[in-house]
């Protein structure tokens, strides 16, 4: 079983979250005690970057869920960064890439989102 | 102490010693029988037949705080009596002293003086003449006090054990009663569990008629309560509602949404049968009851299910409505399997205006439609002991699909019964419950043909 770390990174345009590992039942409480944590600012974007995300089960869907609710709740946007192959299959049937702003990768969403307040 | 000579004679003197040591000796017997009459330790005294005092000791005379002048020749025996006493003495006392000549040991209550109550226990002796006459009335009083404190005591202990007797016997009683109640409570929360349950899962599948069902929940865990739920019920016109689905999240919480799910989806079913709109409801129904930082929702197949009079061969047609749920699997009478996509459709109680893909199947004879929870292709196959898979260490569609092929054209029962048995080989790597539900159109019999 992969561990799950977690890593957090502040920018101009605002927090950017990384998940490695798996995410599910068992590591779910810790990505949300993490999540919680970070405090996106009106009009930010909260990126999480998934690139290091090996396993994704429904319990781990909560949490994205969940992220989504928290930077809304702050009135900020949230997009997810890297979601890998092996877990895209879950997003599609999910529909998680509608409801969430995919990018390839954490630099290129600050740079569409720059791009976009900026224009 | 001086004793005037009443009409009784004094008692009889013994032969007397002689000198101081005789006197000494005396005192020492106390053979001085006036001074041992008027001092003796209980009461003496002595009453014409009619009851009048004649003659009284000193101690009796001390208890009742008289002077002798005030009893001597001026009041009765009855006179010293409390009320009570009186009674008694006119009713029983008086007769049985004069029909048997003594009487002893009897109860009775003085009255001093100063009015206060002293109990005695009472003797009394008929003295005769010669000639067989009664003459007077001896009686002997004894202070009763200690002994009715005694008895008073007795009877208060006597009391106090009573109700400390009753005290346990009402703690007895009240420990029973709370042991019922402990024992009913623990009945009931059975109950509730039980009938929980059942209400999560339907104990058993009713199938129109003209089709096979057959289902299976796979538990993972025994501390967690899993999320998953399914359900085949009749609705009108000959057609059935089905479902098949997952409420993201374990324990007590998701079961409780999972019963919200279900009751809603039954609910939305009756209202309005068309599979994406039982779908819509439930969505508007889970994104008003959670929402924040704790949501809950479910990827969920909704089916409805409708005769297919029109083909000659029978068979159903199967309208799927998806929210972000794995597809079916269609094991044709062919022998091919396939998925049947839903896509885009979304998760259920996320966002407020879903979107809910739809697909529809004709269900021929030797058609089997099997839908499933992701607890099955997300089971690590480690225990398979072998690439198995789709090469990242879970069993994944791939497999799950090239398993159907295999086993198509199948049955309902058969195909659930070889995924039973995939699950079971599976084992600790099922991390999450699973739900499988098949419905299969059987090849017509000779009967049913003709």
């Amino acid at each position: 079983m992969t561990d799950l770390s977690t890593t957090t990174r502040s920018t101009p345009t605002g927090p950017v979250l990384e998940i490695a590992g798996d995410l599910d039942f068992h590591t779910a409480p810790r990505a949300r005690e993490v999540l919680f944590g970070l405090t996106p600012g009106p009009g930010q974007l909260l990126v999480v970057d998934l690139t290091g995300l090996t396993f994704c089960d429904s319990t781990g869907i909560t949490v994205l869920v969940a992220a989504r609710n928290h930077a809304l709740g702050h009135r900020a946007q949230i997009a997810l960064a890297g979601v890998p192959g092996t877990v895209a299959r879950t997003f599609d049937i999910t529909g998680l890439t509608q409801i969430f702003a995919t990018h390839p990768t954490a630099q290129d969403a600050i740079d569409r989102w720059s791009a976009r307040t900026d224009g | 102490m001086t004793v005037k000579a009443g009409g009784e004679e004094p008692y009889a003197r013994g032969p007397a010693p002689e000198g101081d040591e005789a006197a000494r000796f005396s005192a020492m017997l106390e053979d001085n029988v006036v001074d041992l009459y008027e001092n003796a330790p209980c009461g003496y005294l002595s009453t014409l037949m009619d009851g009048q005092i004649a003659k009284v000791n000193a101690t009796l005379l001390g208890w009742l705080g008289y002077r002798r002048e005030e009893l001597v020749g001026r009041k009765r025996f009855a006179d010293l009596l409390t009320v009570g006493g009186r009674l008694y003495h006119e009713t029983h006392f008086a007769p049985l002293l004069g029909m048997q000549g003594e009487i002893g040991g009897i109860a009775l209550e003085l009255r001093a003086a100063d009015g206060t109550r002293l109990p005695v226990l009472v003797t009394s002796t008929v003295k005769t003449g010669d000639d067989g006459r009664p003459l007077l009335i001896r009686t002997t009083l004894f202070d009763a006090r200690d002994r009715r404190a005694y008895e008073t005591e007795l009877l208060r202990t006597r009391r106090e054990a009573e109700e400390a007797r009753l005290e346990a016997d009402r703690a007895r009683l009240a420990a029973e009663e709370a042991h019922q109640v402990v024992e009913a409570e623990r009945a009931r929360l059975h109950r509730l569990a039980t009938t929980l349950q059942r209400t999560l899962l339907p104990p058993s599948l009713t199938a129109p008629t003209g089709l096979e069902v057959a289902a299976y929940y796979h538990i993972a865990s025994a501390d967690e309560v899993g999320g998953d739920f399914y359900d085949l019920f009749p609705l009108d016109g000959g057609t059935w509602g089905l479902f098949l689905g997952d409420v993201c999240g374990k324990g007590a919480a998701a079961a409780a949404v999972t019963s919200l799910v279900r009751y809603t989806l039954r609910a939305a079913a009756v209202y309005d049968p068309a599979p994406a709109a039982v779908l819509a409801n439930l969505n508007t129904v889970l994104t008003r009851e959670y929402h924040g930082t704790d949501p809950r929702f479910c990827t969920v197949l909704f089916g409805l299910l409708t005769p297919d009079t029109e083909d000659p061969r029978g068979g159903f047609r199967l309208t799927l409505a998806s929210g972000g749920h794995p597809p079916a699997i269609l094991l044709g009478a062919d022998g091919s399997a396939r998925y049947l996509p839903t896509p885009d459709g979304q998760l259920i109680g996320v966002i407020p205006d879903a979107h809910i893909a739809t697909t529809t199947v004709c269900l021929r004879p030797g058609d089997t439609v099997l839908l499933h929870t992701d607890g099955l292709t997300e089971a690590r196959t480690l225990p398979l002991g072998g690439p198995v898979g789709d090469g990242d260490g879970r069993y994944g569609d791939d497999a799950l699909l090239a398993l159907a092929t295999s086993l198509a054209p199948t049955t309902a029962p058969a195909a659930v019964t070889a995924l039973q048995e995939l699950l079971d080989t599976l084992g600790a790597g099922v991390d999450d419950d699973t739900a499988l539900l098949a419905l299969s159109v059987p090849h017509p019999t000779p009967e049913t043909e003709q």
